[in-house]
């Protein structure tokens, strides 16, 4: 499933094996949030060469919902997408979009945010969902504490996620794919920023096996600080072999800082979410294309970053997006997905020919100059 | 600009072809023919690579300067023109004063200029502002600035005051043009009003026609917006006729509106060549995707569904939330060739997901570029007729769901 092409220092080059394809690593995951990547269409995110997209249980779960789904052969067959797809388990939605919801050693309880009906999201039935969804990459259902809590809390909290991780686990076991294409299984490990929960989550979870490990809990109001921090430490608790999953993250500082600390798969909304507000992130930094200092501005968004929005000025894409046309948001969001997976593919270049580190402190003191 | 009519058929449909079009004065068109709406000059949520990969794209890019009203210095700063500006530098473009879908608001023109609408607001526009602004666009063709807002209840001082001030206009931009560098290699549509009453049209027609201008444009029936695509061409289709009696043979005839199929062919008839397409546009936003069939052979395949009828599908409605089929089985556009499911649609718009809008899009805009294919071909094999009886049967009460 996965293997290790290179390391230096800490940074690994590596390539995950998918009945849909490989994905070489470090990657950078676009968000398909509800089978589509937001003013990303799938031609673009073809031309652009994206290896792999996330989308989320939650979501699918409640529309299209699963009989749909089923019907239509699967999440890739649904939405024209035949590269790999890493799923969400939607936990962390269960918890923080929902209305109203209890969570029980048996599962989450919670009430649909769309129309607040009353749904339970268990280990086993996640499981299910992500069969019927035909992910290549599965996620299980886990337990996200917020970082404020204590770390009482978080310890019992880590605790049962172990225990929803192997009921998820025999689960998997215990199901085939419906589509004949292998899927895969990851575990998420927790335990907030406290390094011996940390390394007691990861021992447990190795033990039991799973395809790739992420790291979860982290990037959710800690300090960049005790980000880094914490991960170096979470990291060296999983081992080589494997592939490490940072959710949710991050800025393209955060990416390469995490990439240097043994980080290989990222996923996050940051350049569709911010391209859609007309945030534009470039090798110079990021600019906010709806400034009337771009109306007169005829260069490209980026004049080395080629992408679809490179037949079109900045001040042609100001223009557009004062107007409210939609073209000008999705000129946005594509060239910021090609920023991100330009960003992840020079950093595996780099670290094949050695001189990541080098390019990382040159990179990053050209972006944070403005 | 040259118009020559290849040949008439029935009452008034003519085959037309168009050359020395554009600036290089090279370009030869076919009309009947629609030009590529655009929003601010692209294509609504299509960008350039996707907009190559259609088909049959009309050769002109119709831009509205309401879209460009806030912006225009941008596009004189830049120098080279709109079409450069909006990487539209295949095409050539026409420049028209409004944006078809959008209802302009009415009370706002005054006689020493019209009222734009943008989104920041109305502008009024002069003759000055208007040269102004057509040297920096350096459009192919553009509308003379004209006032055009008439409709059926307009009182017939109202619409004699409309002709008036249009041919004002139009003397003045006569002159500008010719003393202008800029504007040399444009041409210069002119536009006939007078509301509902024949007398006033007449007098525009005639007196337009004595100007030198390379078309003409005929307005002033309503005004504009998802309201019009209820404007029956036949209400006023003697009047129609009676103008265009007064216009020369060898000039293109011009009508913006939002253009459901069956009103096409009826203006076809009449004698119109040249319309815009923001009907496919304004039926993607309502979530609708184009089914009409436009085949007018008697042994051919019959693109509609068993038990639809009216020209299109409203893909929101519940009934297409497991309908895993494309929109058209027998549609080439990219959409339905990748196979993108109406489920997948319907989902997408349950969802407000952009990705609805443009898949639709290049949808419809297949669709109704292939029909205007299909008026070409049914004018050159003698076939008109039977392309109206067909789609006249597939006509329902289609009334769209806002009014």
């Amino acid at each position: 499933m996965f293997e290790l092409i290179k390391q230096v220092g800490e940074a690994r080059v590596g390539r995950v094996v998918t009945n849909r394809g490989e994905i070489l690593t470090p990657v950078f995951m676009p968000v398909g949030t509800r089978a589509t990547v937001r003013g990303v269409h799938q031609h673009e995110l073809m031309r652009m060469n994206s290896q792999v997209i996330l989308s989320n249980t939650y979501h699918l779960y409640l529309k299209p919902g699963m009989v749909v789904l089923k019907n239509a052969g699967g999440l890739h067959k649904f939405m024209g997408w035949e590269k790999p797809i890493l799923t969400d388990s939607g936990g962390f939605q269960a918890f923080s979009l929902a209305g109203l919801r209890e969570i029980s050693e048996q599962g989450i309880n919670f009430k649909s945010h769309i129309d607040g009906s009353k749904h339970m999201f268990t280990p086993e039935n996640v499981i299910d969902f992500q069969r019927v969804i035909g992910s290549d990459i599965v996620m299980p259902l886990d337990e996200c504490p917020a970082y404020s809590e204590s770390k009482n809390y978080i310890e019992k909290s880590t605790e049962r996620t172990i225990r929803w991780a192997e009921r998820s686990r025999v689960r998997f076991e215990n199901t085939s794919p419906l589509y004949e294409k292998e899927q895969f299984l990851f575990a998420i490990t927790q335990g907030g920023v406290h390094k011996d929960l940390r390394e007691s989550c990861s021992k447990l979870l190795i033990e039991m096996n799973f395809d790739g490990y992420a790291i979860g809990g982290l990037a959710v109001g800690e300090s960049e600080e005790v980000l880094y921090e914490t991960l170096d430490f979470a990291s060296s608790c999983l081992p080589k072999e494997k592939p490490r999953y940072l959710m949710g993250v991050g800025t393209p500082s955060n990416i390469l800082n995490a990439i240097e600390r043994g980080v290989d798969m990222f996923d996050c909304v940051i350049p569709t979410r911010e391209g859609r507000n007309g945030r534009v992130y470039t090798k110079g930094g990021t600019l906010s294309i709806r400034s009337a200092r771009y109306a007169n501005d005829f260069s490209r968004l980026d004049e080395e970053i080629e992408s679809s929005a490179s037949h079109f000025s900045k001040a042609y894409i100001r223009h557009l997006l004062t107007i409210n046309e939609m073209l000008g948001l999705m000129l946005c969001s594509i060239h910021n997905v090609v920023f991100f997976l330009w960003l992840a593919g020079t950093a595996r270049e780099k670290i094949l020919d050695g001189s990541f580190k080098f390019w990382k402190e040159e990179f990053l003191a050209t972006y944070d100059k403005n | 600009m040259k118009f020559s009519v290849l040949c008439v058929r029935g009452h008034g449909a003519r085959l037309g072809r168009l050359s020395s079009v554009g600036h290089q004065g090279s370009k030869m068109l076919d009309t009947p023919m629609c030009m590529l709406y655009t929003r601010g000059g692209s294509a609504p949520y299509l960008g350039l690579d996707m907009l190559r990969k259609m088909e049959n794209i009309p050769p002109v890019a119709h831009i509205a300067l309401s879209h460009l009203s806030d912006h225009y210095e941008a596009v004189q700063a830049f120098q080279e023109g709109v079409a450069k500006f909006t990487a539209l530098k295949d095409h050539l473009v026409f420049t028209s004063l409004h944006d078809p879908a959008v209802e302009v608001h009415s009370g706002f023109n005054e006689k020493s200029g019209i009222a734009i609408w943008g989104k920041g607001g109305k502008t009024k526009i002069d003759v000055d502002l208007f040269i102004k602004m057509q040297e920096a666009l350096l459009p192919d063709w553009y509308q003379a600035l004209s006032d055009g807002d008439t409709s059926k209840d307009t009182s017939r001082k109202r619409a004699g005051k409309s002709v008036q001030r249009t041919l004002t206009f139009l003397d003045q931009i006569v002159e500008r043009h010719s003393q202008s560098e800029r504007l040399k290699n444009s041409a210069l549509f002119g536009v006939i009003e007078g509301g509902y009453s024949e007398k006033d049209r007449e007098h525009s027609a005639k007196e337009t026609s004595a100007r030198p201008v390379s078309g003409f444009i005929i307005e002033g029936f309503h005004n504009m917006g998802p309201k019009s695509e209820q404007f029956r061409i036949s209400d006023v289709s003697a009047i129609i006729q009676k103008t265009l009696n007064c216009l020369p043979e060898d000039k293109p005839r011009l009508m913006h509106g939002v253009w459901p199929p069956d009103q096409v062919l009826e203006a076809v008839e009449l004698g119109i060549d040249i319309f815009d397409s923001s009907y496919p546009y304004l039926v993607t936003e309502r979530g609708a995707a184009l089914t009409f069939s436009h085949q007018y052979s008697m042994n051919s395949v019959s693109d509609s569904e068993i038990g639809h009828t009216g020209f299109e599908m409203d893909l929101k409605d519940k009934r297409y939330f497991d309908d895993l089929t494309p929109i058209s089985a027998h549609c080439t556009c990219y959409t339905c060739h990748k196979k993108f499911t109406r489920a997948y649609i319907n989902h997408l718009l349950n969802t407000s997901e952009i990705l609805a809008g443009v898949l639709l899009m290049i949808h419809n805009f297949h669709h109704y570029f292939q029909f205007f294919k299909s008026i070409h071909s049914a004018l050159e094999e003698n076939k008109f007729e039977e392309l109206k009886e067909a789609i006249q049967q597939q006509k329902t009460s289609v009334i769209s769901k806002d009014t």
